[in-house]
């Protein structure tokens, strides 16, 4: 069995701690958001806890964005190539019909490359837009003392929440899929495994080819 | 709801009209009545010949923010020193504590509300520098209320004020104190531009914005964050606020959770409701397509 390192420590302890937050932050969130659900810790319990795990959420974003750009991991893994285009219809075409009918992924992760087309689009988008966007507005709720009058003034608490609660549920939707994903791999925990350990597993029948770009849309484990 | 309103309604024993006056008390009203009006026909007389005094808007405003005051009363100082040379609170045009005991309600708990069920919550008042109608301006009988040159702030001008203490009872917020010592209204000026107060003050509470009408988007009077919950909540509105709700501003209306909320619903507070009722639909669909993708996966794997 042919393993690939796929994911460094920093960055597979970065997505636990944020796995972390965001659950805390989902199930507070709901709670403070619906009325009308039993108060499984009490109001200001929740709010205290989803505050101090957005704050968690905060410090993961920016140790993600600067990781990011200093091991090049962004550059790496998330630039959009020019085959990348088609890669977006082949891909889905994968996922909404060929994963049926047992056919491999047309996309192989590497260490050069870890994330299919699909996948960069939908990362990049949680990461620069929705989660940025989750947690300025979050931030601008947490009370600071320099903004606290302007948006009591402007008024503009209840378009914060707004645009806070559809991020969330905009989170949540991408959540559901992105949790089903992580089952698709060779076995459905060998992702997970993977984000644990490090080492994707791969197919023992599939010899593994070195990455050339034109086998990559070739070959590929599940 | 009535029942709660009930406990409110003055007790027995408070004079009523109809039977507690005697003849002599009524021949007394009766008099002082006269006296007042005849005081009042000159005023009466000026109020129907000239039109309302109409101001230009003032330049600028202090809006105070309750929840970050912390009650120490240096504005009240620096204002005093500032205009009136020595420190005197009573005469400051920012009035810090004299809410203290009447709730985020503040000034009109204290003349339409129950009285003592104080917050603690120490809530700033300040000249608000209405545009028109002026009320201490159109009041003043020797038109002495004056906008200032610099700031278009109302001030009064101690040269016309004769200390008749009209505009204190004209100004619907009693901004305007009176000094016994020069025998003159005083009022907020915004200090040429540099409000003291805002100056002297030391956890930010203060801020010397441009004037625009902060109807309805002021800071409220109650901390954003405490909240009361539940059964407490409604206890709170019921007794507290008993039919303000209805006639208070949107930022007045600041007792959350006040409406039972029924199952899976919104907070009531929470406005955009219809992003929930979106989430709702969206969410099924989308757990529910994943359902479908994975059963189908198995099954097209046997």
């Amino acid at each position: 069995m042919k393993k690939t390192y796929l994911h460094p420590l920093p960055l597979r302890v970065w997505h636990w701690v944020n796995a972390a937050a965001v659950t805390l932050l989902l199930a507070t969130g709901i709670q403070l958001r619906l009325a009308g659900i039993p108060d499984l810790p009490s109001h200001s319990t929740a709010l205290l806890i989803h505050r101090y795990a957005g704050w968690t959420m905060v410090a993961s974003c920016v140790f993600w964005l600067i990781y990011g750009l200093a091991s090049n991991h962004l550059g790496r893994h998330y630039r959009l190539r020019r085959r990348d285009i088609e890669g977006i219809f082949s891909q889905t075409k994968f996922y909404v019909w060929s994963i049926f009918k047992g056919e491999e992924n047309p996309h192989r992760p590497s260490p050069d490359e870890k994330f299919n087309p699909l996948q960069k689009l939908a990362y990049g988008a949680v990461m620069c837009i929705f989660t940025p966007v989750l947690v300025v507005t979050g931030l601008l709720f947490s009370d600071i003392l320099l903004v606290r009058k302007y948006i009591l003034a402007w008024n503009i608490v209840k378009l914060l929440d707004a645009i806070h609660v559809i991020g969330a549920y905009l989170f949540v939707l991408y959540l559901v899929v992105h949790v089903y994903m992580a089952t698709l791999g060779r076995t459905p925990l060998s992702h997970i495994k993977a984000m644990i350990v490090g080492y994707e597993e791969e197919h023992d029948a599939l010899p593994y080819l070195e990455c050339s770009r034109e086998q990559e849309g070739e070959k590929g484990n599940g | 709801m009535d029942k709660h309103h009930d406990m409110f309604e003055p007790p027995e024993s408070s004079p009523r009209l109809n039977h507690l006056f005697s003849r002599r008390q009524i021949l007394k009203l009766g008099g002082i009545s006269i006296v007042g009006a005849s005081a009042l026909a000159p005023l009466l007389a000026r109020g129907a010949s000239t039109p309302l005094i109409i101001m230009e808007k003032a330049q600028g405003i202090v809006i105070a923010d309750p929840a970050t005051c912390v009650g120490c009363g240096r504005c009240e100082l620096a204002c005093t020193e500032f205009n009136d040379g020595k420190a005197a609170p009573t005469l400051s045009r920012i009035k810090v504590d004299r809410n203290i005991n009447f709730g985020p309600d503040a000034l009109f708990a204290w003349r339409e509300g129950q009285g003592a069920w104080g917050s603690g919550l120490v809530v700033q008042d300040v000249c608000k520098q209405c545009p028109h109608p002026v009320p201490c301006a159109n009041i003043c009988p020797e038109d002495a209320i004056v906008v200032a040159p610099s700031t278009g702030a109302r001030m009064v001008n101690m040269d016309k004020c004769t200390g008749c203490k009209i505009c204190l009872k004209a100004c619907p917020w009693e901004m305007i104190s009176f000094d016994p010592d020069s025998h003159k209204a005083t009022k907020c000026d915004l200090c040429n531009g540099k409000p003291k107060c805002v100056e002297a003050c030391p956890a930010e509470a203060l801020s010397y914005v441009s004037w625009r009408d902060l109807t309805g988007k002021i800071p409220p009077r109650v901390s954003t964050t405490a909240r009361p919950q539940g059964d407490r909540a409604t206890a709170c509105f019921e007794c507290h606020l008993p039919g303000q709700r209805k006639s208070a501003s949107p930022s007045a209306r600041m007792i959350p959770g006040a409406a039972k909320p029924s199952l899976f619903s919104s907070r009531p507070d929470s406005t955009f409701s219809w992003i929930d009722r979106l989430g709702t639909i969206f969410l099924p669909v989308v757990v529910l397509a994943v359902i479908v993708h994975g059963a189908v996966r198995t099954l097209v794997k046997r």
